[in-house]
């Protein structure tokens, strides 16, 4: 029990997942800085960042209705933190894991998407409303393609827990290869997911301020930060965990290094299409992931469905 | 460079088409011509140089007080850089304009900071916002006008206040 | 969804907006994600400059008119000046004329790739901007050096210009120059192959050609739309008929042809640079002006970065004008965006806007520093100035001298 809640609270849970969701932050940053020839923040700027807004005052529109305003963050910090504790850390599999985590962890991690909707549709205001149109007409792009391109490993596995998937992997590392293509979209569909550019459409700040969180303020809206902040580490740790499989035989130290390395290394191809690209538009978005992305996300699957074939015979 | 410029080409045609304007037609310097024009004419004038003299660009109208009338400058100008000035002069109980947006659609705003600063009537002007002071502008303060100065304090009208620093 | 789409919403963007850097309105009518109708109130940075200027003298108004615009101070000033010295006939020196061109050509360089950056920030592309806006920190720092001031130079006078280009300084802008154009080639090159750039340019805020014209836009804005309209042609001005240059216009008639014709105009510029400085005339700055301007009128007319600058000025004999009038490219714009907008989506609201440089309100830096302790005024030097800039953030942890050498050693993009 006492190891559950640790396990929950502290490490890997919430606590951890703050910390390194901090951290990414900052390289995030720095890194993004570096790359467009700026001096980028220090090393504290991400919590100082988060002390400041939790310092501010909370203020809440008085159209809206309170409890959902106020509750809509706290969903998404939870969603997030809740998906993170069926990802494989530095062994195969977590103390929950069971057989269908990996569609548990796609459906939380969909959750903070519906937080910005609701949030942002109930702040009565005509930027927040855009946004959260936005969000979830984005919602609807990337999201079949990121479903097909994680399940296709699991296909592939036969397994749906990404214990049991990571297990598969690390008896035949070189199968692995066979799932380079959703690697591939899986991280387009994850940009899409955290609203990063070049589909940071819901809340393009030069046309609609901050899209779904422009009523958002304070401790509030640290909390949605920080939800967005800990879905890029648990979105990149779901992909190191079905994409990157590699390691976990190690245990212990080396494993918890591994994993560092490829969930930053995620993190930094983040931040890297933050730098190149420029915002799509929604349309262009929408059309974007349909007629390319979930295409391709679906000869994943059928490319899993085939090895599968081949090997079972 | 011939014996007859450009400018008294466009001097020549433009007297010839109306003789009521024979000696108002100056020429400043090269590419610059002033015509006075009264306000009964000035609506055909304008409207030959724009149809028959390729004056297809309205640079400006420029508001004037004038004492005892209210005048307005047309700025047009023609793509190889001619520039004529029509001068117009309403007097200032009835300065009533005829808008020229029918010709440039741009002259607009050009039309709305007479009305606003200066105090034209425009006739044919559509419906549209104002421009530039405030919506709470009270009526009948035209701050281009000669007579108008500042009012002292702050309040509605410290945008029309004369200190730029503000 | 089904919410917005069966209602049309009617979102304001301005007086105050993150995509707008000075008031202005838009009230823009949506159904879904198109536009439906757009609203345009200016108006809102309305200081009173004509009005002000008849209750200064010339020599006065002359300071006030470079305040117009933060961005092309040099434009305003230069077109006054221009109406000015023609009713009080006076007739500039060939070396005056020549530092005023050089003056306004490095103006354009950096409203340019200020532009380029904010158009790259509209559309989310803000590599665009930390870079270009880099680029701009070397033109800043050279009007800086020639002028004293990166913005609001105070180069002009009646009659001729007020400060000199010594041969260290003309070595400096050549090098510049060099380097520019090395970067400027480089986004050229970023802004025809980036697909994401032009997916968001290409096809957005269309103004045919024939609406150019009808429209009266000015600037690279109708230049973008294959008319060929360029006062610095048409109307020569300064030393514009004694040098070579080419006018750059694009068929494209969208906000990638706006991009084209920009980056295009940057490379001219600096040819433009370079042989105005290397034909340099030797002579005196500046021939006496009265104070009294004679009775009379003029139209001067200039292409400022954004457009034709036109300024009308008349003068009654006194030493204060008589009439000033001002009227700053946007005005003339400003109805082509509000027919550019129809019919697009909101997503291109701020690309659009922005492609026709709207004229941004500027603050200029500080020089009148008040010492601690003391209270003592004083006046500090550029130099100085930038020493103490580079020691302040060298006090924070950022070492920006080591960051320029960096740059000034070559390494880049």
């Amino acid at each position: 029990m006492a190891g559950d809640l640790f396990y929950i609270l502290v490490f890997p849970g919430f606590l951890f997942l703050a910390v390194f969701a901090l951290i990414a932050d900052y390289i995030d940053r720095k890194l993004h800085a570096k790359l467009q020839n700026r001096i980028g923040p220090p090393w504290y700027q991400p919590l100082a960042d988060l002390i400041k807004l939790a310092a501010k005052e909370d203020l809440i529109p008085r159209q809206v209705d309170p409890w959902l305003f106020k509750l809509a963050p706290v969903f998404a910090v939870t969603a997030v933190v809740t998906a993170a504790l069926y990802i494989p850390i530095w062994r195969h599999g977590t103390p929950m894991s069971f057989n269908g985590d990996v569609i548990v962890v796609l459906y939380l991690l969909t959750i903070p998407t519906l937080t910005f909707f609701l949030g942002g549709w109930y702040s009565r205001s005509v930027y927040s409303m855009i946004g959260a149109a936005r969000s979830i007409m984005q919602l609807f792009a990337y999201e079949i393609p990121l479903f097909l391109s994680i399940l296709a490993p699991a296909l592939l596995a036969d397994s749906w827990s990404l214990g049991g998937m990571t297990l598969f992997y690390a008896h035949h590392p070189w199968y692995a290869l066979f799932n380079a293509v959703g690697l591939f979209t899986a991280l387009i569909s994850l940009l899409g997911k955290l609203e990063r550019v070049p589909f940071d459409i819901p809340e393009a700040e030069t046309e609609i301020v901050a899209g779904s969180f422009t009523e958002y303020s304070g401790r509030l809206l640290a909390m949605f930060r920080l939800a967005l902040s800990i879905e890029m580490i648990v979105g990149a740790a779901l992909i190191a965990a079905v994409f990157l499989p590699f390691g976990l035989n190690l245990g212990g130290p080396a494993a918890f290094g591994l994993y560092l390395v490829k969930v930053l290394g995620i993190v930094a191809v983040i931040a890297l299409a933050r730098t190149v690209f420029a915002r799509l538009r929604i349309d262009q978005m929408i059309n974007f992931c349909w007629q390319f992305v979930a295409p391709v996300a679906f000869l994943q699957v059928i490319i899993d469905l085939v090895a599968k074939g081949v090997i079972a015979r | 460079m011939s014996d007859i410029t450009q400018e008294q080409v466009i001097q020549t045609e433009l007297t010839a088409a109306y003789p009521c304007l024979q000696d108002k037609v100056r020429i400043q310097r090269a590419r610059r011509l002033y015509a006075a024009v009264s306000k009964e004419r000035i609506g055909e004038v304008f409207a030959f140089v724009v149809r028959n003299m390729d004056f297809s660009m309205l640079c400006a109208i420029t508001g004037l007080d004038e004492g005892e009338t209210l005048g307005a400058i047309y700025h047009l100008a023609r793509p190889d850089g001619m520039v004529l000035n029509l001068s117009t002069s309403v007097p200032k109980d009835r300065p009533m304009l005829r808008s020229v947006t029918v010709f440039f659609p741009a002259a607009d705003a050009y039309e709305r900071e007479l009305i606003d600063l200066l105090g034209f009537q425009v006739e044919g002007l559509g419906p549209g916002p104002r421009y530039p002071l405030p919506d709470n502008w009270p009526a009948g303060q035209y701050p281009l006008r000669k007579d108008w100065t500042a009012p002292d304090q702050a309040g509605p009208q410290r945008e029309g206040s004369e200190n730029p620093d503000v | 969804m089904s919410e917005i789409r069966s209602r049309n919403v009617t979102i304001p963007i301005g007086p105050q907006h993150p995509a707008l850097k000075e008031p202005t309105s838009f009230s823009v009518t949506l159904s879904g994600e198109k536009i439906l109708q757009v609203g345009v109130r200016l108006g809102y940075n309305h200081r009173g400059i004509e009005k002000a200027c008849e209750s200064r003298s010339f020599i006065q108004s002359l300071y006030l008119i470079e305040r117009v615009c933060g961005i092309c101070s040099h434009s305003h000033s230069s077109c006054f000046v221009q109406a000015v010295e023609e009713i009080a006939g006076l007739q500039l020196p060939p070396r005056a004329m020549y530092l005023r061109t050089i003056v306004a050509e490095l103006e354009r360089l950096h409203s340019h790739l200020l532009w380029l950056g904010v158009a790259g920030h509209e559309i989310g592309f803000d590599t665009l901007l930390m870079y270009t806006w880099r680029d701009r920190e070397i033109v800043m720092d050279l009007l800086a050096a020639i002028t004293g001031n990166r913005v609001n130079y105070g180069m002009n006078t009646f009659g001729g210009v007020r400060r000199d280009i010594s041969h260290e300084q003309k070595a400096d802008i050549l090098k510049a120059m060099d380097t520019l154009e090395e970067r400027t080639k480089y986004y050229i090159s970023v802004a025809t192959e980036e697909t994401t750039l032009i997916q968001r340019l290409s096809g957005v805020g269309v103004l045919s050609h024939d609406d150019a014209i009808r429209l009266g836009a000015v600037g690279p804005t109708a230049r973008a739309s294959n008319v060929k309209r360029d006062i610095r042609k048409d109307d020569p001005y300064a030393a514009y008929d004694q040098v070579p240059f080419d006018l750059i216009t694009s068929d494209c008639c969208d906000v990638y042809g706006r991009t084209l014709v920009r980056v295009g105009e940057l490379m001219e510029s600096y040819k433009l640079i370079r042989h105005l400085l290397n034909n340099l005339p030797d002579g005196p700055l500046a021939v006496k002006a009265p104070r009294k301007i004679p009775t009379g009128e003029a139209v001067s007319r200039y292409e400022a970065p954004r457009g034709e600058d036109v300024h009308y000025v008349r003068a009654n004999g006194s030493e204060k004008p008589d009439r000033v009038k001002v009227r700053a490219p946007t005005l003339a714009n400003v109805q082509a965006v509000a027919h550019m907008l129809k019919d697009r989506y909101l997503a291109d609201l701020p690309i659009v806007v922005a492609a026709i440089d709207p004229c941004f309100s500027c603050t200029d830096r500080l020089i009148d520093l008040t010492r601690d302790g003391d209270g003592r005024c004083d006046v500090i030097t550029w130099g100085q100035l930038h020493d103490y800039s580079m020691r302040w953030y060298k006090g924070q942890g950022m070492d920006l001298a080591k960051l320029n050498n960096r740059f000034k050693c070559g390494e880049s993009s």
